[in-house]
């Protein structure tokens, strides 16, 4: 517990010396304001007469629409950009942990102690969860108390979307760390996780992908390759699926299959795993 | 005395890159040290010296032989909880202050934050940095971060001190500040401590015991008043030294070197000695100071380089 928070503190403070922190924030907090000021509803009677979004009249037809639809249509859309934004801006905010923990002069003060080598590292990867997540709810949570306060509609479900979009952080920071140790190089560890990010996104079309290639082998390494890596594609639908699904739990049910999430998790427990075996050995 | 460092036949090699060449870093080397020494290790460049230091704290792994740390296998994270570790060319997170990188260094040591609120303060007086302990470490000097390195390793009281360079860009005070310091902490606290440093004056002045490394094996080994005695070269204070008896002396095959009003013999052996003595003494002189002329440790050091070099040409011939 010692190393752990030894860890966290040192995390943080140096997110908050580096201006990393305050970037995090600062950022989630110019999305913040943007949304605030963008929603502009008018309601009459528990219905919406009229919406303005980023200035611009919402069509409607001529017709009320329901404030709880709307509210649903807007998480639901913002809750895709949100998949997008929390997770880069975690990965930019933490990829730099290992590296900068393995840097010559710096590794010896740490491994000096008496921690075992895969308690260190994994305290690391809490702390750097800690820092991520704290953003994720400052975001979500944010927004959401923004719509509750102009709508006066509760949608926890976005909130829930929150913890699909927090274990897509974990699994990729886990991979995040297994290049770090690997490399010692934060720009590599962002670069190729954000590689994994897209190429998730790319398999999703696995089936479409398979059937087009011309050779079998072609077909069955798609097909390994979408269930080793990440289901980022997936992973966005559900969220989608579980902030906007208005007749759960079926239709949420029906995307949120556990596949994708167990393959996933899988994906990062393997490279946690891989990580802290190549961390034990590592000489330095 | 309780043995705390133990390394027998410790051997590392490192592959090139490419994994087919190895490099031999360490070729079996054995040494102890015992309870309150202050030991040194010497070597020129790529003795094995920082390798030895590595193992001993689980940076890297020995490919054979064995080596513990208060009675703890090193491969045991256990064995480095009374360890304090001072790397040469450290980089203490620059953007804690002094006081918050002691307390993240004590608390992965295993302190609490009480102890740890009572340690900083005494600590940063002894390396005083008293007045320095909220300012970030990126505004230190050199020397001022290398007292700082000292402290981190300190913080949790440890039993085992393994110090590499400890005295790098610290001015003459700082150096003896230092050294008065590990003096201190062998004889009040009895830590052990393990100095690996090129600063061979440092060495002398501070160690108890000295282990010199060559090729990545231990070339000499003892204490340091043993290793810089040489029973063949003597300084001899006699009235009168005259040419003849200079000349007599000689005539026995003893090197003889007149300097300042004495002479320098080199003898064969006591025998020898005790043969010019008597010459002097048939000859009316009168001895007033006979003392056995010691080397430094940088002579012993710079004779076991020439002799790696003398090998070296030898082997290219």
């Amino acid at each position: 517990m010692k190393v752990l928070i030894a860890n966290i503190e040192d995390v943080m403070r140096e997110a908050a010396a580096r201006w990393t922190l305050i970037a995090y924030f600062f950022l989630s907090t110019i999305f913040i304001i943007i949304f605030a000021s963008a929603i502009n509803l008018d309601i009459v009677d528990g219905a919406l007469a009229g919406a303005k979004l980023f200035g611009r009249e919402v069509d409607m037809d001529n017709n009320q629409i329901s404030i709880e639809k709307l509210v649903l249509g807007f998480e639901t859309g913002f809750s895709v950009f949100l998949y997008f934004i929390c997770t880069f801006l975690a990965i930019f905010a933490t990829a730099h942990l290992v590296p900068r923990m393995q840097e010559k002069g710096t590794i010896d003060l740490y491994l000096s102690r008496p921690v075992s080598r895969v308690k260190l590292l994994l305290s690391r990867y809490v702390a750097g969860l800690i820092l991520a997540g704290s953003n994720v709810v400052y975001l979500m949570g944010a927004i959401w108390l923004i719509v509750v306060w102009k709508t006066h509609v509760f949608n926890p479900r976005f909130l829930l979307g929150g913890t699909i979009i927090f274990l897509l952080i974990a699994v990729l920071l886990a991979f995040a760390f297994l290049v770090g140790v690997f490399t010692s190089s934060t720009a590599v560890s962002i670069m190729t996780t954000y590689g994994v990010f897209f190429f998730g996104l790319m398999l999703a079309a696995h089936d479409k992908i398979a059937a087009a290639v011309s050779k079998q082998w072609q077909a069955w390494t798609i097909e390994t390759l979408y269930w080793i890596f990440p289901k980022t594609g997936e992973l966005g639908q559900a969220v989608v699926a579980f902030v906007g699904g208005d007749t759960l739990p079926e239709r949420v049910l029906q995307v949120l299959s556990p596949a994708p999430f167990l393959s996933t998790a899988a994906f990062g427990a393997g490279c946690l795993i891989l990580a802290s075996w190549l961390f034990t050995r590592k000489e330095f | 005395m309780t043995t705390l460092i133990e390394v027998s036949g410790l051997r590392k090699q490192y592959r090139s890159s490419f994994g087919k060449a190895k490099i031999t870093a360490l070729d079996g080397i054995d040494f102890t040290v015992g309870d309150g020494e202050l030991f040194g290790l010497l070597g020129p460049n790529g003795a094995g010296k920082t390798t030895t230091v590595k193992i001993l704290l689980g940076l890297t792994h020995a490919t054979a032989g064995h080596a513990s740390v208060c009675g703890l296998p090193v491969r045991d994270p256990e064995s480095r909880r009374r360890v304090g570790y001072l790397p040469e060319g450290h980089k203490i997170p620059n953007y804690l202050t002094a006081r918050q990188a002691l307390s993240i260094f004590g608390r992965m040591s295993g302190m609490d934050s009480r102890a740890i609120t009572q340690r900083i303060p005494v600590l940063l007086e002894q390396v005083r940095l008293g007045q320095w302990a909220d300012v970030r470490v990126k505004k230190f000097s050199k020397g001022m971060t290398q007292r700082l390195g000292l402290a981190c390793a300190l913080i949790h009281s440890p039993k085992v001190l393994l110090l590499d360079e400890p005295t790098d860009g610290v001015d003459p005070v700082g150096r003896r500040e230092i050294r008065d310091l590990l003096r201190d902490e062998a004889k009040t606290n009895g830590t052990t401590v393990l100095l690996n440093s090129h600063l061979l004056s440092e060495i002398e002045l501070t160690c108890d015991r000295v282990a010199v490394l060559r090729h990545g094996k231990v070339a000499a080994f003892g204490s340091v008043e043993e290793l810089t005695r040489t029973t063949a070269t003597y300084k001899m204070v006699a009235t009168p030294i005259d040419d003849s008896l200079v000349g007599a002396f000689r005539e026995t095959g003893a090197g003889v070197e007149r300097v300042n009003g004495h002479v320098v013999l080199s003898v064969s052996d006591l025998q020898h000695l005790n043969a010019l003595v008597d010459q002097l003494r048939a000859r009316g002189g009168v001895l007033s100071e006979l003392t056995p002329v010691r080397s430094t440790l940088e002579d012993v050091f710079v004779d076991l380089v020439r002799a790696d070099m003398g090998e070296s040409v030898g082997a290219h011939e």
